[in-house]
């Protein structure tokens, strides 16, 4: 109840935010939807020339491509904040705030936050979900679009977990933005079914960085009825262990933090 | 209300060699020093009462504040502070306690003022009314009202430090803890926060730690203070004890027509001085002279000055407090014999 209290609170200040830098906000989220754009873009001009893709058609893509966008879109929405701790909140001491104030620092440190910007991303993503669902004839049960909801979302936590984990670095080496930064690119693998890479990126993506758990194996699920305890119940149990291991290492780091000379 | 004991923070600090050659060496043999920051500290603070706690930089004053605070954990000794250990039960602990770093700010740079003061309420969870009630109180004291709706990146150092002040007594803190709260400040706005300080101290009954450079603070403040330096205790007592004792020392900087002026002083003759009450310092015709003021008058010393020897520019400095430490830690000795 507190919580949901603080949150309203944080996004209606945001809210105030947005409407006084209207411009820039305009521009973040223009910038990111230009971007996705772009890649769609590139993507057409591919199945321009080949009818498939390791066997999957263009809209296939296109449906795992902004798929992946939507655990992506709202973690970013959601948890930027965790940038600014890896970049400098530790670096210059500036976490100190968050530890004298009576609620959990990563709670404090998330809902801080919220990068409106990723909306951009987000509603391509939804775009391109639905554009290509009609294409390729996908039908929504209740049971399916719940399990949409629950793999979205837990996608999105495996996400914030790697950023958690990535920003405690911090604690110890003062700044790990780069650190989160190449892990977090790394996520663009997971954009395209994972079966068009080597074994050996594929193992990655799906078991050492799991981001393939965040698009290509829910997607395949909608797609072409893979075995949903897998492709759905995978995405649950690894964002669990995710987390739970990320703020294992966030509340280490938390007793490590030495604060900053002032 | 506070217990410290033994309290003792250690860092584990890189060597680096200089230069780009170095910077690579450190990466493949890491060579690491412990700096003992805080160094066995033990004082008891009472309720009410305000504590000034003083060194010179890189005494270790913040990272004790920091420990106090619960920012960070110490290596080892204890803390007791409301009858809680600030590390271990944080989250309860920073309830009852306010902090202001005078170098950053805890408000939202963006926020009007008034809003970072409802996302304060919404955090400590204080009810409407109490809310009212106490930026009631704090305008009053903190004259707030001039400045609450604007921006906080519009605010001036001076209001900034009034409104960090608020935000720190929002919730009816019993310590609090101010970390050069008068930093950067004018003379004027530097009386208004003390007398502020003073107000909340005796309205609401509040502990105050408070560190500070600035001998006027204490003055107005403190009755007792706290002094520490390489992270160990050197003093612990009442200022006017400290100001009776050390703070007798001036310095007179001289600029003598020529150099060999010097060798016509004769301290010792003139105002039947020992050896601890003087020191001279030469550097090319520059004399830097500290005496103690209870043996000789500022007055009496510069007459003598100007008849001694010839004076091209002569200046009178306030004893600062890095010069009493500086003192106390000579005559270490001594402070023991006072206990």
């Amino acid at each position: 109840m507190r919580f949901l209290r603080l949150y309203k609170t944080f996004v209606k200040q945001h809210l105030k935010n947005l409407m006084e830098y209207r411009v820039d906000f305009l521009t973040g989220a223009m910038s990111f939807m230009i971007n996705q754009v772009t890649n769609i873009l590139f993507i057409s001009i591919i199945f321009g020339q080949i009818p498939e893709l390791a066997g999957w058609s263009y809209y296939e893509i296109i449906f795992i491509y902004g798929f992946s966008l939507l655990p992506k879109g709202l973690d970013h929405f959601t948890s930027d904040n965790l940038w600014k701790v890896a970049y400098f909140i530790v670096r210059k001491g500036d976490f100190d705030k968050y530890l004298t104030r009576p609620i959990n620092p990563l709670v404090h440190v998330i809902i801080e936050n919220f990068q409106f910007d990723a909306l951009g991303e987000f509603v391509t993503g939804v775009v391109l979900f639905t554009y290509s669902s009609i294409k390729l004839g996908i039908y929504f049960t209740p049971l399916k679009i719940l399990l949409l909801i629950i793999a979205v979302v837990f996608g999105m936590f495996i996400f914030t977990s790697i950023k958690i984990a990535c920003a405690a670095i911090a604690f110890w080496v003062k700044r790990s933005g780069s650190i989160l930064q190449v892990l977090y690119m790394s996520s663009d693998f997971a954009r395209y079914p994972a079966t068009i890479y080597s074994k050996g990126v594929r193992f990655v993506i799906s078991y050492v960085i799991p981001f393939a758990f965040t698009s290509y194996y829910p997607a395949s699920y909608f797609l072409r009825g893979g075995n949903p305890l897998y492709c759905i119940g995978g995405t649950v149990v690894i964002s669990g262990v995710f987390m739970l291991v990320s703020i294992l290492i966030w509340n280490r780091g938390i007793i490590a933090y030495e604060s900053a000379g002032s | 209300m506070i217990e410290v004991k033994d309290l003792k923070k250690e860092f584990k600090k890189t060597i680096k060699s200089p230069g780009l050659k170095g910077s690579i060496q450190s990466l493949f043999h890491k060579k690491t020093e412990i700096v003992k920051a805080v160094d066995g500290l033990t004082f008891n603070v009472g309720e009410g009462e305000i504590l000034g706690f003083i060194g010179p930089n890189g005494a270790g004053k913040s990272t004790a504040i920091k420990m106090l605070t619960g920012i960070l954990t110490p290596t080892s000794g204890t803390l007791n502070i409301n009858g809680q250990i600030p590390y271990k039960n944080r989250k309860k602990y920073v309830k009852e306690i306010g902090v202001v770093f005078g170098q950053r700010t805890q408000l939202w740079w963006d926020l009007p003022l008034t809003e970072t003061y409802s996302v304060l309420k919404e955090i400590y969870m204080i009810d409407d009314n109490k809310f009212k009630e106490r930026m009631e109180f704090l305008n009053d004291v903190l004259e707030l009202e001039d400045f609450i709706k604007s921006p906080v990146r519009t605010l001036s150092l001076g209001q900034r430090m009034r409104a960090d002040i608020a935000a720190s007594m929002l919730h009816s803190p019993k310590v609090l803890f101010l970390d050069e709260p008068t930093i950067g400040l004018d003379v004027v706005v530097k009386d208004n926060i003390r007398k502020a300080i003073n107000q909340i101290n005796k309205q609401d009954k509040t502990t105050i730690i408070l560190t500070t450079h600035d001998l006027n603070d204490i003055e107005m403040l403190c009755e007792r203070i706290v002094m520490i330096d390489k992270g160990k205790m050197v003093y612990d007592g009442s200022l006017s004890k400290m100001k009776d004792t050390y703070g007798k020392m001036r310095e007179v900087d001289i600029s003598l027509n020529d150099k060999g002026e010097a060798d016509k002083f004769d301290l010792e003759a003139a105002f039947k001085f020992e050896e601890d009450d003087y020191d001279i310092e030469l550097k090319g015709n520059k004399m830097i002279l500290k005496f103690n003021s209870a043996k000789a008058s500022i007055p009496d010393m510069l007459d003598y000055i100007l008849k001694t020897a010839g004076v091209r520019d002569i200046a009178v400095k306030d004893a600062d407090i890095e010069e009493i430490i500086r003192r106390i830690y000579r005559s270490e000795v001594n402070l023991d014999e006072q206990h």
